[in-house]
């Protein structure tokens, strides 16, 4: 038996170690790999619901759809650096303007 | 505290500092590599709590198919490596990760009711569950040999 608090507190750091890096990266790749940590924080989080008899089952579906929809929201932004990529031939977020306007 | 604990304690533990590997690296390779290791650990927690299936979805789906097309963009884009850490954020998220760390410590019993996770008692299991981490450490110890042409 282990207690919920440790993995719900290794957790609150993995997703505050994703966040510093998303808030200071400087290419979408490290924007990637952030999202993908902090998604990270996030299956470690749903572990203590397990712990629960009676939402077993529930359980698996909430971890299949997050594990799913997490998965494409990543290979969204993995195709968005592609096309930026192509368009622009740079995938720094300086070269990223809002909604696509030429600054 | 029995042995499955410890697995536990350490599992978390290497989560925990690769995650933190992945932010101070100052390459993109060696970053993605990081997180595939902590996302990897996090799939071996669920191993070590019994919940085969979820290991399964989150090694071969998340780390398997996106995870892996990440270290590949990552090796793609390999620019001149710079540091990609703000010194400034790093004071307020660790603020917010002791006040929700302190706050889960003494309110994790009422998160769920027993407070405890039940964990594969089975030695053997126990011995292949580190023999898989063991593995991964290695795989990426040979990746990272690979990459600096030793």
């Amino acid at each position: 038996m282990i207690d919920v608090a440790t993995s719900l507190i290794a957790s609150v750091i993995i997703l505050m170690v994703g966040y510093t890096m998303a808030i200071s990266s400087k290419d979408l790749i490290r924007l990637l790999i952030s999202l993908e940590l902090m998604f990270g924080a996030v299956f470690l989080a749903l572990m203590p619901i397990f712990s629960i008899e009676s939402l077993i089952a529930e359980s698996f579906v909430l971890a299949i759809i997050t594990i799913f929809t997490s998965s494409s929201e990543l290979l969204i932004l993995i195709g968005t650096i592609v096309k930026l990529d192509k368009v622009k031939k740079d995938i720094t977020t300086d070269s990223i303007s809002v909604g696509g306007d030429v600054l | 505290m029995v042995i499955e604990s410890y697995v536990f304690l350490i599992l978390v533990a290497f989560a925990v500092l690769s995650s933190i590997g992945s932010l101070i690296t100052k390459d993109n390779f060696y970053s993605a590599l990081y997180m595939a290791l902590t996302l990897l650990t996090i799939a071996a927690l669920y191993a070590l709590t019994n919940l085969q299936e979820v290991f399964v979805l989150i090694a071969f789906i998340f780390v398997g198919a996106i995870g892996i097309v990440t270290v590949a963009l990552a090796a793609v884009y390999k620019f001149r490596p710079s540091s990609q850490l703000s010194k400034l954020w790093i004071i307020p998220s660790a603020i917010t990760a002791l006040v929700l760390s302190y706050v889960f410590y003494n309110n994790a019993s009422y998160i769920v009711e027993s407070g405890k996770i039940d964990m594969a008692t089975t030695g053997g299991y126990i011995v292949l569950i580190s023999a898989l981490v063991s593995l991964m450490v290695l795989l990426m110890l040979s990746v990272i040999s690979i990459s600096r042409g030793d």
